[in-house]
């Protein structure tokens, strides 16, 4: 099978600090892949490579059925292109409503011309409507994003990530400042997600690596350094080197 | 734009009634069409008063609602008024002058009659030549055209390689600063073909209507005013609302986010300084007939400060509180600055509004940053409790 997004010997400096070192990474069109590391392992800016919002100094970074490189495109190409991010941090436009935030992240000609022309139609409403079911936020629509809970504001960002109906989701930390019955939840929207798309999820919580039960891939200073099911990389000793912290002993 | 628009934002129906009634109410109590109790001058620093409250919503879109502090919008402003300038200056020069040339015994040539006007607009700079920028100036049409197009493709042009280069924040109101300064002086040069710090003159005077009263001229001009006015807020809330609200907005409030969900930011940036560029140049072009002449003093970076800080003490990201801004900092600064204030006397020092008017506002303003930030409109969210 072709790969939908292959990353290979990418390397990122920061004044001489090396963040990423040598990464390689490849992605399938439909996959649940969760990355795990300690903090500092380079999990986000791989993401940022990714969206580009940070350029590489060396290595490519191929998409596609048609092999496009990412690098030469902007931001907001690459989001055209169908690659759609979750932040660590939730971001969503706190002072617009839930609804308004949903609408702008829906599939929908991107143009100014076209959104200033933009009409509201039965089914975009009932788009919208469909992903706040599914995020839970049915009767939130009309709230100020703002007002949200630090959950509910993650939820509203997932649900953002799933309007927009990208080809590939990378989620960084998606259930930090959830409670166990929203981290549930959250396990199964990304898994229900996953059957059509490739989603790539960051998360510290191996309890709910363990829930999302697919493929890990095992990130430190910056390069892969496990890879398999997740009893696999946590059997493997240099991980849990890496994880109780004696790999700089 | 459908009733529905309306339904969905009532403030804006609430504001053209406002406009309408105060538009009656003038020109009712005014001395050509009414009882005579507003003077002509007081007319037209009201209809002056209208095309500031149009450059401020334009200012409040581009700031307060795209997040973008030009500091520059006044040049726009004034470039407006310099295109609609050249026309009324140059057409009623032809007329004075085709009229006394009449008199002579041979008929004058056309190019009599060219280096006339020349020599009548361009004595005060040492010249009688027609710079190459007064090309179109016979032609009410092609200024008018200037008054949208110049401003717009100054904007284009500058907001391009601005916001392309991804220049942010005060680094870009520092760029419209400088481009506003640049203008100024450029203008102040004897040699720019505008007059130099003489400006252009003789504004109120309409070209072929001469035997029209300078009382029926302000209230023409002040009805025009309004009608822009309100034309120009139905325009610009109908932008910020809906789907091209959201993304300004969302621009405003995290512009790398709305590039992550698709959105080409620049394009919107670029959009929204050009159009409101535009905007404030059709304001100027309807103030400075009123206020009789323009000068580059006009375009001094100051007065693009100044919009600033009516929008902010109006109240950003609200359209009213621009216009509420507007209208009473500067018909206040009038006040103030024309000695309608009484000085105060504390026996060893006179307070004297000509020079304290500043300092006052300045420390309103900073007291509105610092306690108010939402500005005087913020008052209405008090008075009305907004559905969601
Ligand atoms: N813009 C930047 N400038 C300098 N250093 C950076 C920058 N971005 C990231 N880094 C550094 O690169 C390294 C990798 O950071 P990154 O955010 O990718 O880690 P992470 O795996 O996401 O960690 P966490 O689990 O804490 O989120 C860190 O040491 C970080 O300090
Ligand atoms: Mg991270």
């Amino acid at each position: 099978m072709s790969m939908l997004l292959e990353v290979s010997g990418v390397t990122v400096t920061f004044d001489g600090f090396r963040a990423i070192n040598n990464l390689s990474i490849n992605f399938a069109p439909t996959e649940l892949r969760a990355i795990i590391g300690p903090n500092g392992a380079g999990k986000t800016t791989f993401m940022d490579i990714v969206t580009g919002k940070t350029k590489p100094d060396e290595g490519t970074v191929i998409w596609g059925d048609r092999n496009i490189s990412l690098l030469g495109l902007s931001e907001s190409q690459i989001a055209r292109e169908g690659i759609g991010r979750k932040f660590q941090k939730p971001t969503v436009f706190e002072a617009q409503t839930v609804r308004q935030n949903l609408a702008m992240a829906l599939k929908t000609p991107r143009g100014p011309f076209a959104v200033l022309m933009h009409k509201k139609t039965k089914s975009n409403g009932a788009r919208i409507e469909a992903v706040a079911e599914q995020i839970g936020l049915s009767d939130s629509l009309t709230r100020i994003a703002g007002e949200l809970s630090h959950g509910q504001k993650q939820w509203l960002e997932i649900g953002m990530l799933l309007a927009q109906e990208p080809r590939l989701m990378l989620v960084d930390e998606p259930a930090a400042g959830m409670t166990p019955e929203e981290r549930e939840k959250t396990t199964d929207i990304l898994k229900e997600a996953a059957k059509t798309r490739a989603v790539v999820v960051v998360e510290h919580d191996m309890e709910f690596v363990r829930r999302l039960d697919c493929k890990v891939t095992v990130l430190h200073e910056g390069a892969v350094l496990a890879e398999g099911s997740l009893d696999h990389v946590t059997s493997n000793p240099t991980v849990i080197d890496v994880y109780l912290g004696r790999a700089h002993a | 734009m459908t009733a529905s628009f309306f339904a969905r934002h009532p403030s804006v129906l609430w504001f053209l009634l406002c406009l309408s009634l105060f538009t009656i109410l003038v020109t009712l109590l005014s001395e050509a069409t009414g009882v005579g109790l507003i003077s002509t001058s007081f007319v037209k620093t009201l209809g002056k008063t209208l095309c500031l409250c149009l450059v401020a919503i334009a200012m409040d879109v581009v700031w307060g609602y795209c997040g973008i502090l030009s500091l520059g919008h006044f040049a726009f402003f004034g470039i407006g008024g310099y295109a609609i300038g050249m026309w009324l200056m140059y057409a009623r020069t032809e007329l004075i002058v085709v009229e006394s040339l009449s008199k002579q015994v041979i008929p004058p040539t056309p190019a009599e009659i060219s280096d006339a006007i020349g020599n009548q607009i361009f004595g005060v700079v040492g010249s009688a030549e027609f710079p190459w920028i007064w090309g179109f100036a016979d032609s009410l049409f092609l200024q008018l055209l200037m008054v949208v197009l110049v401003p717009g493709l100054l904007a284009m042009v500058f907001g391009w390689l601005a916001f392309r280069s991804r220049v942010t924040g005060v680094y870009l109101s520092i760029l419209t600063q400088a481009m506003t300064l640049a203008l100024a002086l450029y203008l102040f040069q004897n040699d720019s073909g505008l007059r130099g710090n003489n400006g252009l003159s003789g504004l109120q005077n309409i070209p072929g209507y001469q035997d029209v009263s300078q009382a029926t001229v302000s209230i023409i001009f002040f009805i025009a005013s309004a009608v822009a006015l309100g034309a120009g807020y139905v325009f610009f809330a109908w932008i910020v609302s809906g789907k091209m609200g959201s993304v300004v907005k969302g621009i405003r409030d995290n512009e790398a986010r709305v590039r992550f969900l698709g959105y080409h930011v620049e394009s919107y940036k670029l959009f929204i300084f050009t159009v409101t560029a535009v905007v404030a140049g059709i304001a100027g072009a309807l103030y400075y007939p009123q206020a009789g002449i323009i000068n580059p003093g006009e375009i001094a970076p100051i007065a693009s400060i100044y919009l600033a800080v009516w929008v902010a003490i109006g109240g950003r990201g609200r359209l009213y509180g621009a216009v509420i801004g507007a209208a009473f900092v500067s018909l206040l600064s009038s006040w103030f600055t024309g000695g309608g204030a009484p000085d105060i006397n504390l026996g060893f020092y006179v307070i004297q509004w000509t020079d304290w008017w500043l300092v006052l506002l300045g420390l309103s303003f900073v007291a509105v940053t610092l306690f108010f930030p939402k500005g005087i409109g913020g008052l209405f969210d008090y008075l009305v409790r907004k559905p969601s």
